[in-house]
């Protein structure tokens, strides 16, 4: 169901049929020709939403449903800025349609903290080694860098910078990415 | 409005909580939960979205509209051309120099760029907006565009003679000196490239205006909105909590700022206006691309006799940009003749803008590989080069340095690099098939001042409140404020709120220039002071206060506690001596300004940068300095160069805290390693349009592409530059970083490339 890119995220692609499934439509009525009923479970909680079928889920996050802790950069792909996990996979959510997850486990950097508000490693290791400056990259950032280390590719500072390529950084935090990194993963490992 | 409350444990060390200390970002964690709200992230009941139409001609007029389909389709509310928009009134420039233009139309029906906006679409959604600004169709008259600075219509330009900067004979001089170099230095359209998109979302309420928009400048772009709609400043509220980066970019309301306030004024709903990838690119103004030549003429013993410089940088048809070519050229080395000119060549761009270190980036690209083949030339190592000619006063304002700290640096950097092992001979130096280049350079930055505001207020929990419509983009606004209340007060860091970004607190002039620090640390000094100074005097003359009987001439606080510094008497939390003489707070507005400052005057000082403090007022130049020692791996067989290993020295003053000076001088340092190797606006010449505009083309540096840096403090306090003694931060750490790849690349490989960037065909 999915297929690499260079760095780790992945791009879900469409069922074998190429068809989405339609929900039932709001109200009873019958379904719009032009929007999705559809139940998305992020963080764990259950979503209901009214969208059409062109809405990315980048988009569904932001403007529908206001978890907007996962940003948008590029919109094409390009910058990393929207990354979440989907079924615990690194992915572009500008790249994938909201009714692409239906089903699936969603998580965003809102979900990542414990109920309780502790940190995750990763997280934690963010704000101590400073590897963040104006923030907008940074909850993709710390998206991959869980994956990249729940994938077994933080075994080096090498590794380490190679499967975060995929996430852009203008402020120029990368050594002090790689440091974050470096350190959530010995921590996790141990 | 953001507030930010450090919760950590009692046990942090003072230390680390002082002015000074490494103190973690007091907004890390929201940053890094997702909860930071950046500006278009703001929710609103009836929100709309507007989506752009920008021109695919480079000149020319636009001839007709066709927005039949696009207003006919699904959700769409408006479609806005230059023939229905609101006209809007003409607004100053940020000088405060009034409009040549009575109006002023955001759309354009002369096109002068490619990528113009020249038509809006308002629907409501986004998805909705983007389908139906597609079927917007235009026709254009189409005329030869200028499309860069080697169009063979681009002709010499103009002459800036405010630039122009003599002394002494240089012409006779160089042609006198024994030795002399000359060569010509280019540098490339290059983009600011923040990972958050510009855009805004704007709300009218009567005559009263909101925007949400990533910022720079609050009051600044404030007053822009106030004289397009004609309302006065204080009906536009700004509204910037946090920013996602902007490098210069965001300092200015732009004409897609106009199309969505106007949207939203003509629709009665709330707009908002996202710039895609793309417009980015084209919609503001990166940095101009630029061409120098440099004559330096020495003696055999290396000392320079004369330095020749000129200077052309591209400007708009319809706007004027200087980016300062000579700036570093006339400060750096003593030169007994120096002449430097520049002009500026009008092409079809969007007005070219500030990119981080104006004038100095693109200016040490000259000077600084100039004196690198200077030094070739003679055989001196290009580290005894520079202290040869080493500038022990300023050599064009003829005063002294407030601090100078570059020998230190010199020092520093070269120790901790190793560069004393380093083989003179260019390809002397291998690993395998790979060529290793050792390359030095300085950089520089003047001391930008102003004057600044702040509040800060004492609240009856014991509490501190900062306010200031300065803002956070990254440098860590939020937590050196916090630190200096702290410090200044006598109370824990975790009591201190700092609240930014919203244009109703006390006001704040332009971000940029590295000079926010240095402003807003001296006005939340000087509130916090006004502050305790009142909390002290109410404490021994008020009749309900403990410590009245005391008769003493004054009390300290600590830990957020009062006492008298003789320990005598009671002591007293904050909070339980507000409750006893019954206050609810005290409040302090703190600034900088002279007491017979005008209220005109302050206006201009926030809302223009007329009123910026030249860095050479009074006895001093002042400036910060480093020195950069880089490593390059080059590829003997492809020519692909790899920055291996980067150690910086800088001297930036006193770092209000270190732990986030060093992250932005590192991100300096890869900004510039991205204009070494990578950055480059590749223009059509067919069309005139950026062709490599979105964040795969346009290639920033990775996490792959950067190296270990290492960066050592060698700043001393500066009185002369801050009331604490920091000099700037942001801009120096970027300045010489390309000179001293470009000269790392001609020590591995023998061949000194002037253009940048440094491509693999460049070198093979």
């Amino acid at each position: 169901m999915t297929s690499q890119i260079h760095t780790g995220q992945t791009i879900i692609d469409p069922p074998e049929d190429g068809h989405f499934r339609n929900g039932a439509g709001s109200n009873g009525l019958a379904p719009s020709p032009t929007t999705l009923s559809l139940h998305l479970t992020i963080n764990g909680r259950d979503h209901a939403l009214e969208i059409e079928p062109r809405v990315t889920l980048l988009d569904a996050l932001r403007d529908r449903l206001h978890l907007t802790g996962t940003k948008k950069g590029c919109d094409q792909g390009q910058c990393g800025a929207c990354t979440v996990h989907v079924d615990g996979e690194r992915v572009l959510a500008c790249l994938t349609l909201a009714a692409q997850v239906e089903g699936r486990e969603i998580t965003t950097i809102e979900g990542l903290a414990g109920e309780d508000g502790t940190l995750n490693a990763v997280q934690a290791a963010f704000l101590e080694h400073d590897a963040f400056q104006c923030g907008y990259c940074t909850p993709g950032q710390i998206m991959s860098a869980v994956a990249c280390i729940r994938e077994g590719h933080a075994g080096s500072d090498e590794e380490i910078r190679e499967y975060m390529a995929g996430n852009l950084c203008r402020c120029g935090a990368y050594p002090n990415i790689v440091a974050a990194v470096r350190q959530a993963a010995q921590e996790l490992r141990s | 409005m953001t507030v930010h409350d450090m919760k950590h444990a009692a046990s942090d060390s003072a230390r680390l909580e002082a002015v000074g200390g490494r103190l973690s970002r007091v907004d890390g964690p929201a940053k890094i939960t997702g909860a930071a709200k950046y500006a278009l992230e703001q929710q609103l009941e009836g929100l709309t979205h507007a989506v752009l139409v920008g021109a695919t001609i480079a000149a020319g007029k636009v001839s007709a509209i066709d927005s039949r389909a696009a207003e006919t389709a699904p959700g769409v509310l408006a479609v806005l051309t230059p023939d229905t928009i609101m006209e809007l009134k003409g607004a100053s420039d940020w000088l405060g120099n009034p409009s040549p233009q009575p109006t002023y139309n955001p759309l354009a029906r002369e096109v002068t760029y490619s990528g113009q906006h020249i038509a809006a679409v308002v629907a409501e959604t986004f998805e909705q907006a983007v389908a139906a600004a597609a079927l917007v169709k235009v026709w254009y008259d189409e005329t030869p565009a200028i499309v860069d600075l080697s169009d063979g219509k681009a002709g010499d330009g103009i002459p800036i003679d405010a630039m122009t900067k003599e002394w002494g004979d240089a012409e006779a001089a160089f042609a006198a000196a024994p030795v002399r170099i000359c060569a010509a230095y280019n540098t490339p359209r290059e983009f600011q490239a923040a990972m958050e998109p510009h855009g805004l979302i704007a709300r009218w309420e009567g005559d009263a205006l909101t925007i949400w928009e990533p910022s720079q400048w609050l009051d600044g772009m404030a007053r822009t909105y106030a004289e397009w709609f004609g309302v006065p400043f204080e009906n536009v509220r700004l509204v910037s909590p946090y920013i996602g980066g902007g490098f210069g970019s965001k300092a200015l309301a732009l004409a897609h700022s106009a199309v969505a306030a106007a949207a939203a004024k003509m629709l009665g709903r709330p707009v908002k206006l996202v710039l895609n990838r793309p417009q980015n690119f084209t919609s503001y103004g990166g940095r101009a691309a630029t061409r120098q030549t440099v004559a330096i003429g020495a003696d055999r013993d290396g000392r320079i006799q004369s330095i020749v410089h000129r200077g052309v940088n591209e400007t708009a048809v319809d706007g004027m940009w200087v980016e300062p070519l000579g700036s570093v050229t006339s400060i750096m080395y003593a030169t007994p003749n120096f002449s430097s000119k520049q002009n500026v060549v009008r092409v079809n761009t969007v007005v070219p803008g500030a990119k981080r270190a104006p004038g100095e980036n693109p200016s040490a690209f000259g000077i600084e590989c100039a004196i690198d083949e200077l030094a070739h030339e003679l055989g001196i190592d290009p580290l005894e080069m520079r202290l040869i000619n080493y500038a022990e006063q300023d050599p064009h304002a003829k005063k002294a340095w407030s601090t100078r700290q570059l020998r230190e640096a010199f020092a520093a950097g070269a120790e901790a690099f190793g560069w004393a092992k380093r083989s003179p001979q260019p390809r002397s130096m291998r690993d395998g098939r790979q060529l290793i280049g050792w390359g030095m350079a300085a950089g520089t930055y003047p001391v930008r001042r102003a004057h600044g505001e702040a509040v800060v207020k004492l609240l009856a929990d014991g509490s501190v409140v900062v306010e200031s419509s300065s803002i956070d983009m990254g440098q860590g606004t939020y937590t050196i404020l916090a630190q200096t209340a702290a410090e200044t007060l006598g109370v824990p860091v975790e009591n201190v709120s700092v609240k930014l970004g919203d244009s109703h607190f006390a006001r704040a002039g332009v971000t940029g220039g590295s000079r926010l620090a240095g402003v807003m640390t001296g006005a939340v000094y000087k509130a916090a002071g006004q502050a305790l100074d009142e909390l002290i005097g109410l404490a021994l003359s008020d009749p309900r206060s403990p410590f009245q009987k005391l008769q003493a001439n004054t009390l300290q606080v600590r830990d957020g506690r009062i006492a008298s510094s003789r320990g005598e008497g009671p002591e007293l939390s904050i909070a339980e001596f507000m409750a006893a003489v019954g206050r609810e707070q005290i409040e302090a507005k703190g600034d900088t300004l002279p007491a017979s400052t005008t209220a005109e005057e302050r206006y201009a000082n926030y809302t223009t940068i007329a009123k910026s403090i030249p860095h050479t007022e009074g006895d001093w130049s002042r400036h910060s300095w480093c020195a950069h020692f880089v490593e390059v791996r080059v590829d003997e067989d492809f020519g692909t160069v790899r920055v291996s290993r980067v150690v910086s020295a800088l001297d930036s003053g006193r770092l209000y805290n270190p732990k986030l000076a060093e992250s932005q001088w590192k991100g300096g340092i890869i900004m510039g390693i991205g204009q070494a190797l990578l950055e480059e606006g590749i223009v059509d010449r067919r069309h005139g349009r950026i062709v490599n505009g979105n964040f795969a083309d346009y290639m920033l540096p990775t996490n792959a592409d950067i190296p270990d840096i290492q960066t050592i403090s060698v700043g001393i306090p500066d009185p002369h530059s801050s009331a604490l003694g920091g000099k700037g931060v942001g801009e120096l750490a970027i300045v010489g970083i390309a000179p001293a790849i470009a000269n790392a690349v001609f020590h591995a490989t023998g061949k000194r490339v002037r253009d940048l960037p440094i491509t693999l065909e460049k070198l093979i």
